[in-house]
């Protein structure tokens, strides 16, 4: 694997525009930096904002067809998606990717797609608004192949390229980069530990996953955060590792019927309630509390070797109740438990 | 690459038992071609099926697919035979059973199965005393675990009347139901429980009953008649199985362990919500795991370490 320098992004934009699906994150017109494709003579300079949206439906579709019945059997609908390219992802972003990847490894419809995508990921250099990626070790730098290739901007319209995985050097052969000085990633190491260093002090966050994993944080805190809630389910839905679904049956024209999976909020009221009525997470608090478990709990790191939560600061963000990650933590901290 | 499809079954028939329940038998239909080959699955060479329908374990349920309507977890009454017929016993509760309910012998439905984890069956296979708890449609789980050792039961007695050895009607290994139920219309799966009547010792209990005729029946719930079960042992229950309302199965597992049963040899059968059955769609989450997978039997045990884990003891729902 090796490094390039290259002066001239636009240059590995195109190239990568004419074998793949072009897609990277621009402002929308409304001003909000969001994921968008873009056909080769619509490429911009890239950005370096964090989008509102991650990248999970991409993968994990926010709705999409598992099956069709046609009377008599139940046919499989695998979306085929053309090979397609996420230029210039943050790390808690791509961090997001790798747990899913892991949570959906056998899961065929996300495959397919996942297989078909190109990653390339984008160094943070300095921090973003909520962001605390460090603290939960996604970033703010791209770990280790997540990403096919890595892209690190030097300044001046400099970046390095990364190659991280096969996939990514079969992606830009042929390209005739230039390979970077032995000592372009030691610079790259100094920007990214400079850029920790200007993220604030969120030790507040750290032990509140301590308390929270010490299981004393009574049922009245949650509760009295759950009076908060509003059940939108906006941090459920911007969470990049947020992954639950509900299916639902639709009618098709020629009377066959199509099962969709449709992305779901465990903060819902109704996400667990059963036909009989009955709902084992019926109050609200166990609900929130259950959230946040997922998101910290150490019993997912065991799992999955990471928190389920990658410090992007979209549900701080979103959360019109005010109970975002941020909010959360300063609460815990404020009631004075034992850790 | 998991499979999200299923294999295609036919409603054979059906017979109503109690308040809006019924014991369906359903027959596998050889599955579309096409899903074999892409999952590169090994159906058995006679029945072409996507799934091993013929290694279903007691306690195992199933995703029933109603194509109109959508998809619920079912429990066997009777793993499928050789010919793919298995059944079923259903309650008509919400939209997808309603939808079934309408439903006639010959119409095609889906199934997706066998999962989850069933009952220890290693334990109540030799020298074990069984208590079995069940409240209203709980029985449903229990059902084929039952039928097991009593056809054991009847098998034994036909040996030793071929051999002319002693009667053996006190015999070493026993299983005791308590069956508890709101009110006499309540009571379910009447079949089965006609079939087992002189084999097994079955209390009955309603939470509604005022006549006291019946020796077998009072009035209060499974904790009521508890100790008279366990007395009726004649050695201690080594092993006690749960199904029922959740609220019931914490009071009976309290009970049981003051009586001295081990948390390890209690054990329950948990009702979620689910969506997928193969832990993707977290409808089932009992903290950090999903029944689906690693239920829906739990023993007391695990299930306390759980509920420990998340503090949910205070949040149940009593309706």
């Amino acid at each position: 694997m090796k490094t390039y320098l290259i002066d001239d992004l636009q240059i590995l934009q195109l190239h990568l525009s004419h074998y793949f699906q072009f897609n990277q994150v621009i402002k929308n017109s409304d001003g909000q930096p969001n994921w968008q494709q873009l056909l080769p003579n619509e490429i911009k300079p890239l950005i370096d904002e964090k989008p509102q949206t991650s990248a999970k439906g991409f993968f994990f579709a926010e709705q999409e067809n598992l099956l069709i019945f046609n009377g008599e059997f139940f046919q499989e609908t695998l979306p085929t998606p053309k090979a397609f390219v996420l230029f210039g992802m943050q790390s808690c972003d791509l961090t997001a990717i790798h747990y899913q990847d892991q949570f959906f490894k056998d899961d065929p419809y996300y495959q397919a797609r996942r297989q078909q995508c190109l990653l390339v990921g984008l160094d943070c250099i300095t921090p973003c608004k909520n962001g605390f990626c460090p603290t939960v070790n996604a970033g703010p730098g791209v770990r280790d192949n997540y990403a096919d290739l890595i892209l690190h901007p030097l300044g001046d319209q400099q970046w390095l390229v990364i190659e991280q995985s096969d996939k990514g050097v079969q992606a830009i052969k042929g390209l005739r980069l230039k390979e970077a000085r032995s000592n372009a990633l030691t610079k790259r190491e100094v920007n990214l530990t400079h850029c920790e260093q200007l993220f604030p002090d969120d030790s507040y966050i750290t032990q509140g996953i301590k308390k929270i994993n010490a299981g004393n944080i009574p049922n009245t805190f949650w509760q009295k955060v759950a009076i908060q809630c509003l059940g939108c389910s906006g941090c459920t839905t911007l969470c990049p590792t947020c992954s639950c679904y509900g299916t639902r049956t639709l009618k098709q024209d020629n009377n066959h019927f199509s099962q969709q999976r449709f992305w779901d909020s465990c903060l819902y009221e109704g996400f667990q309630r059963e036909a009989s009525f009955n709902n084992p997470s019926v109050d609200a608090g166990s609900r929130v509390h259950r959230f946040w478990q997922h998101k910290f709990g150490d019993a997912y790191f065991t799992d999955f070797s990471r928190y389920g939560c990658v410090g992007c600061g979209r549900c701080e963000e979103t959360c019109p109740g005010v109970i975002g990650v941020h909010s959360v933590m300063k609460r815990i901290e404020q009631e004075n438990l034992d850790a | 690459m998991l499979n999200h499809i299923p294999d295609s079954i036919e409603l054979v028939d059906y017979v109503d038992d109690g308040e809006q329940a019924r014991h369906y038998r359903f027959r596998i239909l050889p599955s579309n071609k096409g899903n074999i080959e892409k999952y590169q699955l090994q159906p058995s060479q006679q029945h072409h099926w996507q799934y091993n329908w013929g290694k279903v374990q007691p306690g195992q349920f199933f995703m029933l697919n109603v194509p109109s309507l959508g998809e619920a977890p079912f429990t066997f009454t009777e793993a499928p035979n050789k010919q793919g017929e298995f059944r079923a016993f259903i309650r008509k509760m919400g939209q997808v059973t309603s939808q079934l309910f309408t439903m006639q012998p010959g119409d095609i439905l889906g199934a997706r199965g066998p999962f989850g984890r069933g009952w220890p069956l290693n334990t109540t296979s030799s020298n074990n005393n069984t208590l079995v708890v069940a409240g209203g449609c709980g029985l449903a789980p229990l059902v084929t675990l039952i039928d097991n050792f009593v056809n054991r039961l009847i098998a034994q007695r036909a040996i030793s009347v071929q051999t002319n050895q002693e009667s053996i009607q006190e015999e070493k290994q026993q299983l005791v139901l308590i069956y508890g139920a709101r009110n006499k219309g309540a009571q379910l799966l009447t079949p089965e429980r006609a079939r087992w009547h002189e084999h097994i010792k079955i209390f009955n209990t309603l939470d509604e009953y005022e006549e006291n005729k019946s020796a077998t029946t009072v009035q209060g719930s499974p904790l009521t008649v508890l100790p008279k079960a366990l007395g009726f042992f004649t050695s201690p229950p080594t092993i006690a199985m749960l199904c029922g309302p959740e609220i019931m199965m914490k009071s009976v597992a309290t009970s049981l362990t003051e009586y001295g049963l081990a948390s390890n040899t209690i054990f329950l059968a948990l009702e979620r919500r689910m969506h997928c059955a193969v832990g993707l769609c977290g409808h089932c989450y009992i903290n950090n795991q999903y029944v689906c997978k690693s239920g829906p039997t739990f023993s007391w045990q695990e299930y306390q370490e759980l509920i420990n884990i998340s503090d949910f003891s205070t949040n149940f729902s009593s309706n």
